[in-house]
């Protein structure tokens, strides 16, 4: 099966609970991501703050990241961009590496939360 | 001789702010230094005062202290190590990435996380490295006040746990792999740590109540963590002096009455006690002269002349009634006061009429259950680091369930027990506190020096994080600094002793503050014998010492009041 690799912008982390308020898109991606190697696929992640060497190592990345810093996130399958700028929903993920989610409802960042 | 039996290879010396720790660790290197070289002295303390009380101006590279022969002394300083480990992320990547790209990394390498990690990596690459076990006969480590101390000793043990259980590949520490690497050095941080052969804390104290407590506590604390090779050192020991001299009568019992009832948890550790002594603590002459018990009758005594000051806490509290409402917090060095001068602001406040939250960020949590409050419109409040972990935790996760699966709230759960979340909730706790003086006064009795000036770092960081991201932010935090910066609003009082080391602490605190944008509104010059009218000979001659250093606030103050030892002070 085809590897996917995560290039995520400079981050303290990339859990999304550091930081004065959780970040719920990066809590939930980090469980798409669990839930997508569950389901057989390889996945890579690198933050730019701390793993810098994985986008001067790729040329596809590098080149982007030239041009404008903020196309991050970038995810790519087998070195080909497939997503940039955000992060995709389960949906897409199930779409590219045709996997059939078994559709638990309401796993995705569906409300957005205001500040108390 | 008190240093007797403290000859471990590791020599922790921890307690109270201001109990003399970073005085005693330096006689005892001192005295080790006489018997077996070379010995390395080191500071953890992010407001360390090594420098001062050794006379030499020191870094992160330990330098051999001129005099005496086979000393070495280093400073670890956390916001320097971070810079440090900053650079040495970011700096091979310059021309490489873009300056865009460069300039977001550093961003995110000037939070606490950072610092934490800074911090413990230039520890452990101390305490559990071979190089420094090979190279140093004894290394003694004069440790931060009290509740960052237990949380630096806590962390080999607490990061470990970390290590084992973090399944999901990404971490607050770093990338798993590299702290993998690490992991060994971790371990034997902590073996050396519970090694009764190797190491011996010793939890040093005055002797009064309170800072015989907070020994009690950091022991059972330090014994749960199975570090258990204990020595009580008793500090400013007064005793069979023959007077009829209230203050020094006042001060001999409590001395008497505290030693009588020692805490329990205190009891089976051996003790050894240091005299009283006129002189502070400062310079090698001094530290040496810690070896002969002082000579009292040696020299005339010269009365001091106390600068002309009001001696009580009317005028701060006439000009903190000019405004109805807002935030007063009192900041200094650890064990110079603060509780109490918070305490007696937030009553005095209180016996007007009007509604006041008193509340504490200490992380010791000494403090609110020392006053007998009888007033209903004066609330007590402390921020309980494991109070509000707990109640973040809990408000996550809920927030977060229906939102994402059952693996991911276990992963979530999982990436909430890294060590930043405490530094987070606690943030969050204070922002909410600062709030609160829209409609009250908010009395603040901050935590000592070096743990206020993270918070304060922190406020930085997260109001740079407020400026790019706007999402998601709670009003609390995104109203802080401003807040903190109106003078209108937040009203800070340095409290100090008038002894060297407080003073010249309180002023680099006073010049961080305004680095920050805030400024300080007041100063009180706590626990003065000159103002206590004592005559006893070795309290006249500390007295004497006092009237240098309260010129030197009266340089800077706006407003500075002096307040009278007195037996019931807190530290």
């Amino acid at each position: 099966m085809s590897k996917l690799k995560v290039y995520d912008p400079a981050m303290c982390c990339s859990t999304g609970v550091c930081g004065p308020q959780v970040d719920m898109t990066l809590v939930g991606f980090a469980a798409d991501l669990d839930w997508l190697k569950r389901q057989g696929v390889e996945v890579e992640r690198y933050n730019l703050s701390q793993q810098p060497a994985a986008f001067v190592a790729n040329s596809v990345v590098s080149e982007e990241v030239r041009r404008d810093i903020n196309v991050l996130p970038i995810l790519l399958v087998d070195d080909e961009i497939v997503c940039r700028g955000r992060y995709p929903l389960r949906t897409e993920l199930a779409d590219l590496f045709s996997i059939k989610d078994e559709g638990r409802p309401g796993l995705l960042r569906v409300i957005p939360q205001t500040g108390d | 001789m008190w240093t007797d039996n403290l000859n471990s290879k590791y020599l922790f010396f921890t307690g109270k702010g201001g109990v003399g720790k970073t005085s005693l660790a330096c006689a005892a290197a001192i005295h080790l230094a006489s018997e077996a070289t070379p010995v390395l002295l080191v500071s953890t303390d992010p407001a360390s005062n090594l420098d001062e009380v050794l006379g030499r101006s020191l870094g992160a590279s330990p330098v051999e202290i001129e005099g005496v022969k086979g000393l070495f002394a280093a400073n670890l300083d956390p916001a320097a190590a971070a810079l440090t480990y900053r650079e040495r992320a970011v700096a091979p990547y310059r021309g490489l990435l873009p300056d865009a790209a460069i300039r977001s990394m550093e961003e995110q390498f000037s939070g606490s996380c950072t610092l934490e990690i800074a911090a413990f990596d230039e520890f452990t690459t101390l305490l559990g490295g071979t190089e420094t076990a090979a190279r140093y006969a004894h290394v003694v480590f004069d440790t931060a006040p009290t509740g960052h101390t237990l949380r630096l000793l806590a962390l080999p043990a607490a990061w470990t746990g970390f290590i084992d259980t973090n399944t999901s590949g990404m971490s607050c520490l770093g990338p798993l792999a590299a702290l993998k690497q690490q992991e060994a050095l971790y371990r034997s941080s902590l073996t050396a740590l519970r090694d009764e052969a190797r190491t011996t804390i010793v939890l040093v104290a005055r002797a009064d109540a309170a800072s015989l407590q907070e020994a009690a506590r950091a022991s059972l604390e330090l014994g749960a963590l199975g570090i258990c090779n204990q020595h009580l050192v008793v500090n400013g020991l007064v005793e069979r002096i023959s007077t009829t001299d209230q203050v020094a009568t006042a001060l001999q019992n409590r001395c008497s009455v505290a030693l009588a009832h020692l805490p329990d948890a205190l009891r089976d550790l051996p003790i050894s006690t240091v005299h009283l002594m006129s002189n502070p603590l400062v310079g090698l002459a001094a530290l040496q002269s810690l070896k002969t018990p002082d000579a009292v009758s040696l020299s005339p005594v010269t009365v001091g002349v106390l600068p002309e000051v009001p001696i009580s806490l009317d005028p701060l509290i006439d000009n903190l009634l000019r405004c109805n409402h807002g935030v007063i917090m009192t900041m200094g060095k650890g064990g110079v006061g603060k509780t109490t001068v918070a305490v007696k602001i937030a009553e005095s406040l209180a016996r007007t009429g009007a509604p006041v939250l008193l509340t504490t960020t200490d992380p010791a949590g000494r403090g609110t259950s020392l006053l007998n409050n009888e007033l209903n419109n004066l609330t007590i409040e402390r921020i309980d680091p494991t109070v509000e972990v707990q109640k973040y935790r809990d408000e996550v996760l809920a927030a977060s369930s229906g939102r994402i699966d059952e693996h991911g709230l276990a992963l979530l759960e999982e990436d909430l027990r890294s060590p930043c979340t405490e530094e987070i909730a606690v943030f969050r706790a204070f922002a909410t506190a600062v709030a609160r003086g829209n409609d009250h006064y908010v009395v603040i009795d901050t935590a000592p020096t070096g743990h206020t000036i993270l918070l304060m770092d922190a406020a930085e960081a997260y109001h740079r994080e407020v400026l790019r991201t706007q999402s998601e932010m709670p009003e609390s935090v995104r109203q802080l600094l401003p807040r903190l910066r109106d003078p209108e609003y937040t009203r800070v009082i340095l409290v100090t002793l008038p002894e060297p080391t407080p003073v010249h602490e309180a002023k680099e605190l006073h010049d961080d503050l305004q680095r920050a944008g805030i400024s300080s509104c007041a100063w009180v010059v706590n626990q003065s014998f000159l103002a206590s009218g004592t005559r006893e000979p070795l309290l006249l001659r500390k007295a004497s010492l006092e009237g240098r250093w309260i010129d030197e606030v009266l340089q800077v103050s706006p407003l500075t009041v002096v307040l009278p030892w007195s037996e019931g002070n807190l530290h």
